[in-house]
């Protein structure tokens, strides 16, 4: 092997360095880093894409102030959120603590557990829609049970949402599953036979061991799960179109429609800020709960 | 060490050349191509331009025609503005009266007038309502290829059924509702109920007994809301109660339909409003059919109608304007206008074919023709599309026990007079 | 941001049904009858869950087979009667473009899994084995623009690929999500974790980089890039957003964009859509089957997936 110069040799590792990363250098630079920063541009001017952006400092914040269509899309957000991240998460921690259990045949269930997850948003849309249909699965089984069944789940401005959600918990419910079990299998198996020594049934070693050290996994789903809420789209495009009467837009679909029906890039690049906001405080606090160790 | 640098800059230079040259290859060809979008609400009417094109193609065999359709009508003016901004629109496209004004006044549009001569095409040739639509200015920037207005059109063996005659011309809303109430049956049973009318949520619909009951949406100069008004009121109360008050009126989504039309055709209605549109779609999905078209019926005040209009445009960036004009004279000529009047579809917008046969032969288009004399454009300005939402959630609002008709119109009249600010 | 250690991966490899578990079990044995209601109480929730996670799926299998007027009978069945096939005919000869949307889905997803694969893997070597001015730096912003979602620049984004030129092309589709920082990330932990002395052996026999990073790396990598090769895979077919916004000629759509579509023209035609979904569903749900305990340990390697 021949000895070449210390230095140049460095530099051209460097080098070689950049030019491994420069795919992704460009294509997360393009858009994504700059892609925000333009955002952030854009949300103080006012545009159509016809004409060039006009400067209109902060406008159109103060328009969203009083803008009644954004409060309703922010309150409808939360509303989904609330109604998902909890019901997903301990859905999830059940489904988890389920299949941690010893039993033959746990590998085929996990699988069909986990199905609902990779089913397209586009598919399980149509599927909720058609089982969710006035003359659909879902009112025959309540009729079935003697319950009213004549809603048309769809077109109701109280029931709409619900189903959104029902939906969404289904598919995602299973993914969150994965993590709790992999969170399940990291607890020593000392820690449980501990407790069993000293008397503990069942339901108390899950209520006393098994759940607080479940609890980073509980927090990590958590703000997953509401920072993936926060951005929910496809099923209100594809199932209601943010109606009836504005029941389901979401601030996601309201941006999308300000941007790509009313072409005001503008004020639509100002709602995204303000989610990213959101969505960012909501990320610190992800941050926050995992940094910090927790004690027990 | 540098061997290396090379190496390696040519081996990514060749992954990102591949994704580049596989993404490319898919690229539309560059040819002497004219590209041609619109919706089309049905296979009958695809298959109506596929034709049209068709018969293009062979009398231009140096034009190739690329078309595009989009399914969604409800989508489709967004995509046509989405690709206008980013410079992708196809040359000739649909612009329905509605949208017109904002393409219009924005420029993105290619003024026809310096083309016509080309072809011999003169204003004249067109009915002069529908060509104003899409006038701005002093220049023409689309030709209509059709039109509609709304008819009743009703099933005949129901209503032989109940012993309700056909209805007439002549009918009254009364006549409309008593009607109604004796075609209505078996709601509680959902395999086998009928109902009277279909009466959906849809601005379109309900506009007509508006104008029938002398009432507006705008001023003339569409600078002012008009809407806030007894007459609205009342006609709003007249197209919900069907459903809410006397159980006769049903809307398509509550019988599993997509549509008026589609609700008719299942058989779950004995009439809907709806234009000519309807006609080969029945003819083609439910051909066993019976029906007849008459006239909307009379309102307190009158008769009150709409038309609808599309046109062919040519985007302002295109780059094949002769070979565009010459699909458009092709697509609106008399020949090609008369296949589509003669499948029942659509009006035709030629003075040339005002007396063709085919009227006389088809009481039912020509009952749609005659809307057409007092019928009012359903164009409501350059916000046409946001005023027809407030309208839509007007409706709404009423069906789903949301508010009074009174407090419903109040809402929407606000609204629309802050989109006309 | 959570960073994963080379041992948290290797502990979460371990197979679900670990040998703690057997122990625990066996000293349950002596009480017979509690072991007995155990089991069933087990066994009967994990069938009665799988039946309810499973229930829309069967019947949308089931509707699939029915006719248009089957499928909105009253009261609805699960078994079809009688059962037809031809709705999945149908739907294939609905228009040429339907088996044009499965290939365009088919080629973006394969090309998003070969460039996410070869772009990330090329990068990750990088950040954890090679020595540059910045590298940590640039390393960290890039794991904050994790903090962004997609939704949030999708305005931004479009305008950017508009004046690239790139409004309804594969370009516009596919460059913006070529290689994903989670995917860089995934790999740099994990590349990470391989024992130095490999490819410093490497290194000593001459090998040049790009040799070590193809000829000892990537080979090491395998297990991550499974995991990623499926997420890209997963996350490409099933898209819609995006290309929703991307695309405008039908022609072009991918699977779930033109199943959009196609709704749009048999909206009432229930049968005909859910067969038509289960053109989106059935390949996903074959790569799943064959490929699952990477799905699963691709989810457990990394919480940022959401």
């Amino acid at each position: 092997m021949v000895k070449r110069p210390f230095r140049r040799q460095k530099v051209a590792d460097a080098l070689l360095g950049y030019l491994f990363i420069s795919p992704v250098i460009l294509v997360i630079g393009t858009f994504t880093f700059f892609s925000m920063i333009y955002a952030f541009y854009l949300s103080f001017t006012k545009f159509d894409m016809f004409s060039s952006p006009l400067w209109t400092g902060l406008q159109n914040y103060r328009l969203l102030l009083g803008n009644p269509d954004f409060k309703r899309a922010m309150l409808n957000t939360v509303y989904y959120a609330v109604g998902v991240v909890p019901t997903q998460t301990l859905i999830a921690i059940g489904l988890a603590v389920l299949l941690n259990q010893k039993a033959r045949g746990i590998p085929f269930f996990r699988a069909a557990y986990f199905v609902p997850t990779i089913t397209s948003t586009v598919a399980a849309s149509f599927i909720f829609m058609w089982l969710f249909l006035k003359q659909g699965v879902i009112n025959h089984t309540l009729s079935l049970l003697h319950l009213p069944a004549d809603n048309s789940w769809l077109e109701n401005p109280l029931t709409a949402m619900p189903v959104l959600m029902l939906s969404a918990i289904w598919g995602t419910a299973p993914h969150f599953m994965v993590i709790f079990l992999a969170a399940l299998q990291d607890i020593p198996q000392t820690v449980y036979e501990a407790v069993e020594i000293d008397g503990a049934n069942t339901w108390q070693s899950f209520r006393h061991v098994t759940l607080p050290l479940l609890r980073p996994a509980i927090f990590l789903v958590a703000v997953l799960g509401t920072i993936g809420t926060f951005q929910v789209f496809d099923q209100m495009y594809i199932m209601t179109r943010g109606g009836p009467l504005d029941s389901t837009t979401s601030v996601v679909f309201l941006i999308w429609r300000t941007a790509f029906q009313d072409f005001n890039m503008g004020y639509a690049s100002a709602m995204a800020v303000v989610l990213f906001a959101i969505i960012y405080a909501l990320t610190i606090l992800q941050r926050r709960t995992i940094d910090t160790n927790i004690q027990f | 060490m540098r061997k290396q640098i090379w190496s390696s800059i040519a081996v990514l230079g060749l992954a990102f050349t591949l994704v580049f040259a596989l993404a490319g290859a898919s690229l539309a060809a560059k040819e002497v191509t004219v590209r041609l979008s619109g919706w089309s609400s049905s296979p009958a009417e695809q298959k109506l331009v596929d034709d049209a094109i068709k018969s293009f193609e062979a009398k231009y065999p140096d034009i190739q025609v690329k078309y595009e359709p989009v399914v969604d009508t409800g989508q489709f003016p967004n995509k046509l503005k989405t690709m206008l901004a980013s410079g992708t629109a196809p040359d000739v496209f649909y612009v329905d009266m509605s949208e017109a004004p904002g393409l219009m006044t924005r420029g993105l549009l290619s003024p026809l007038d310096k083309l016509m001569p080309s072809t011999k095409t003169k204003p004249e040739d067109f009915l002069s309502t529908l060509l104003e639509a899409f006038t701005y200015q002093g220049k023409i920037y689309g030709i209509p290829k059709d039109f509609n207005t709304l008819g009743l059109f009703y099933n005949k063996e129901m209503f032989d059924a109940a012993g309700v005659p056909y209805p007439t011309p002549d009918w009254t809303w009364e006549d409309l509702r008593a009607a109604a109430k004796k075609l209505t049956r078996d709601t509680d049973d959902p395999a086998k109920a009928q109902y009277g009318i279909c009466l959906p949520i849809d601005a379109a619909r309900w506009l007509p007994f508006l104008y029938q009951n002398g009432g507006a949406v705008l001023n003339a100069a569409g600078t002012k809301s008009l809407l806030d008004s007894e007459a609205t009121v009342k006609a709003l109360d007249f197209y919900t109660g069907f459903q809410l008050k006397e159980k006769t009126g049903v809307r398509n989504t509550d019988v599993g339909a997509g549509w008026g039309g589609d609700a008719f055709g299942k058989g779950k209605t004995a009439m809907v409003l709806e234009g000519g549109w309807l006609i080969p779609y029945l003819t083609q999905s439910f051909p066993n059919i019976k029906y007849g078209v008459v006239e909307l019926p009379k309102g307190p005040k009158g008769r009150g109608n709409l038309y609808f209009t599309v046109a062919y445009a040519i985007s302002g960036k295109s780059k094949n304007p002769e070979a565009a004009w010459k699909l458009i004279e092709h697509l609106t000529g008399a020949e090609n206008q008369q296949k589509v009047l003669h499948s029942g579809f659509a009006l035709p917008t030629r003075k040339a074919l005002e007396n063709d046969r085919y009227f006389q032969e088809n009481p039912n288009i020509a009952a749609i023709f005659q809307g057409y004399a007092y019928a009012r454009p359903f164009q409501y300005g350059v916000n046409s599309g946001r005023v027809l939402d407030e309208l839509g959630k007007m409706l709404e609002r009423v069906f789903l026990g949301k508010a009074t008709p009174r407090e419903s119109v109040s809402e929407a009249g606000k609204k629309i007079e802050e989109l006309l600010k | 941001m959570r960073t994963l250690q080379s041992q948290e991966i290797a502990a979460k490899e371990r197979p679900h049904t670990g040998q703690p578990q057997k122990e625990r079990l066996q000293k349950e044995r002596p009480r017979p009858g509690r072991r007995l209601t155990y089991t069933i109480t087990v066994y009967a929730l994990l069938v009665i869950i799988a039946a309810i996670t499973l229930a829309p799926l069967a019947y949308t299998i089931s509707g699939s087979f029915k006719t248009n007027a089957g499928v909105l009978e009253w009261p609805p069945r699960l078994i079809p009667k009688p059962p037809v096939t031809s709705n999945y005919a149908e739907v294939w000869n609905s228009s040429p473009l339907f088996p044009r949307w499965i290939v365009n889905s088919v080629f973006l997803a394969l090309v998003h899994v070969a460039a996410e694969l070869f772009f990330a893997s090329l990068a990750g070597y990088a950040f954890a084995r090679m020595k540059f001015p910045g590298r940590d730096l640039i390393f960290m912003i890039m794991l904050g623009t994790l903090m962004i979602p997609p939704p949030v620049t999708v305005v931004s984004k479009y305008i950017i690929v508009a004046r690239l030129g790139w409004v309804n092309t594969y370009l516009g589709v596919i460059m913006p999500t070529l290689v994903t920082v989670f995917g860089v990330f995934l790999m740099t932990q994990f590349i990470r974790a391989i024992p130095k002395d490999l490819d410093e052996a490497a290194t000593i026999d001459g090998c040049s980089r790009f040799g070590i990073y193809w000829r000892i790396v990537l080979p090491l990598s395998k297990p991550a890039l499974s995991a990623l090769a499926i997420f890209a895979f997963k996350d490409s077919w099933n898209e819609f957003m995006w290309s929703l916004t991307v695309l405008n000629s039908p022609e072009l759509f991918t699977l779930p964009l033109g199943l959009n579509y196609f709704r749009g023209q048999f909206y009432t035609f229930w049968n005909l859509v859910l067969a038509g979904s289960m053109f989106n569903i059935a390949p996903i749900l074959i790569v799943f089957i064959i490929f699952q305990r990477y799905f699963i340990k691709g989810i457990a390697m990394s919480g940022l997936k959401g």
